[in-house]
């Protein structure tokens, strides 16, 4: 071997074990560092990708139309065209209120957040949205949707945060099942299909009487997220040689999911506020 | 940055085009032996600055059974063994057999992604390859070769353009080179 490659070869291990020895924290600041510099390019990215969409979105509903009402009238297609935007304006204005009237309900602080990335990872559920640091996010804090638990926040920078979904194997909670004195940890599964996923509800008792449909609430235990939050329904129950295992349906739908809520300690109300957090995060 | 507005396609078992370590692998077999090195490290750090997951978090009395992480930098070891993969052919090129380093290319991202798979399975335990993780690594490598001919024009037009001569000198010496 020459010897510009031998030293190359020792100045690569040396990173490599440099990089693999560092702390939880520096690899937090590294990666805060690293979503600061592309946050601009992701909500590009959604941006672009959003329009893209519904312009897919346009062109196959056209096609459709035109394959399906070949010898109709233009002005009736047109027609049609109105009421079908219109009716995704109603829909969209349903889903609004329904986000607004959970935000009103809850009995805790929460921010509401849009999806802009989805799946970036080939083998996490994770998801990105565009609430970060200078919006008052912080690591560990709880993500829900008005159907029940979505995740929780993984890495925030200042302006987006990774989400780690309920159906990754990573994000464990602690879960009860309702009308049981049963409790154990949920968590997704390592294979779970993205478009049909199933979580693992664990540690149960083995002779748990569980019947297919009881619902699956957080117990609040383990300082990560508030109790009585809805996770999901038992589809199967298993016992073992320990402990029972039960098979539970997310009650969040994660592919059509499109606003999440994030518990935040307090809200950021002041532009005061948004200023210190926002100067807090580039200090990091 | 290209590489964030590639989607998982759902239909294809979330199969997705893997810019950053095809561009990497294209590159590797053009470049010298610590070029592709220092190469293997920034596309690492940068890959898991990206995907690094934080630790669990919570009160361990309450999730006493963590799950664990691949640690931050693994992915520098895996870019450097497939980069030295990419070094060994280099003087097909040479004799203008660019489609072999394309196949190569594809095989080599399947091997990083079922790699990473075992590795997660070896950190976490309970070993489990359900065949739908073997599509998504499938398809997610056939799809990225597809585009490697295209990074592999890119990158002889940038060469050419900047007038640099591209030597494809390899590891090995020139009378060991593989026809």
């Amino acid at each position: 071997m020459k010897p510009q490659n031998l030293i190359a070869l020792l100045l690569f291990i040396v990173g490599a074990v440099w990089a693999l020895t560092r702390s939880e924290r520096s690899v937090r600041n590294i990666q805060s560092t690293y979503y600061r510099a592309i946050s601009p390019f992701l909500k590009g990215g959604a941006a672009i990708e959003t329009k893209a969409s519904e312009f897919i979105q346009e062109v196959e509903h056209s096609k459709a139309l035109e394959m399906k009402y070949k010898l109709a009238k233009e002005e009736l297609d047109q027609k049609r065209m109105e009421v079908a935007h219109l009716r995704k304006l109603e829909a969209e204005n349903t889903h609004l209120n329904q986000a607004l009237k959970f935000q009103e309900n809850i009995p805790f602080h929460v921010l509401a957040a849009k999806i802009i990335r989805r799946q970036p990872s080939t083998w996490w559920h994770t998801v990105t949205i565009d609430r970060g640091d200078k919006h008052g996010v912080g690591v560990q804090l709880p993500v829900l949707s008005p159907e029940g638990l979505v995740g929780k926040i993984d890495a925030p920078s200042k302006d987006t945060s990774t989400v780690i979904l309920l159906t990754d194997e990573k994000c464990q909670v602690s879960a009860k099942v309702e009308g049981t004195p049963e409790a154990g940890i949920i968590s997704g599964l390592r294979d779970t299909a993205e478009e049909s996923p199933s979580l693992l509800l664990r540690f149960l008792s083995k002779d748990a009487n569980l019947k297919p449909g009881m619902l699956v609430f957080t117990t609040g235990r383990g300082g990560l997220f508030p109790p009585d939050i809805l996770l999901g329904t038992i589809k199967t129950f298993a016992p073992g040689p320990l402990y029972g295992e039960a098979l539970v349906e997310p009650a969040v739908d994660f592919t059509t999911l499109q606003t999440v809520f994030v518990k935040i300690p307090k809200p950021l109300t002041s532009a005061r506020e948004i200023g210190a957090a926002t100067a807090n995060s580039t200090k990091k | 940055m290209v590489q964030q507005f590639l989607p998982a396609i759902g239909s294809l078992f979330g199969a997705r085009i893997l810019i950053l370590p095809l561009v990497f692998l294209c590159c590797s077999a053009c470049v010298s032996f610590s070029s592709m090195l220092v190469l293997a490290f920034i596309c690492g750090f940068l890959w898991d600055a990206q995907h690094t997951l934080g630790a669990q978090g919570g009160d361990p009395n309450i999730y006493t059974d963590p799950v664990e992480s691949l640690r931050f930098g693994y992915s520098i070891i895996l870019y450097a063994m497939m980069g030295l993969l990419m070094q060994f052919i280099q003087p097909l090129f040479r004799k203008a057999k660019w489609h072999i380093s394309s196949i190569l290319a594809g095989i080599a991202i399947f091997s990083y992604l079922f790699t990473e798979y075992l590795l997660l399975n070896f950190i976490r335990g309970d070993f489990t390859f359900p065949p739908r993780v073997l599509y998504r690594i499938y398809l997610t490598s056939a799809l990225t070769m597809l585009f490697s001919p295209l990074i592999f024009w890119i990158i002889h037009q940038l060469a050419s353009s900047c007038r640099h001569n591209i030597r494809y000198e390899g590891l090995r010496q020139k009378h060991r080179y593989i026809d």
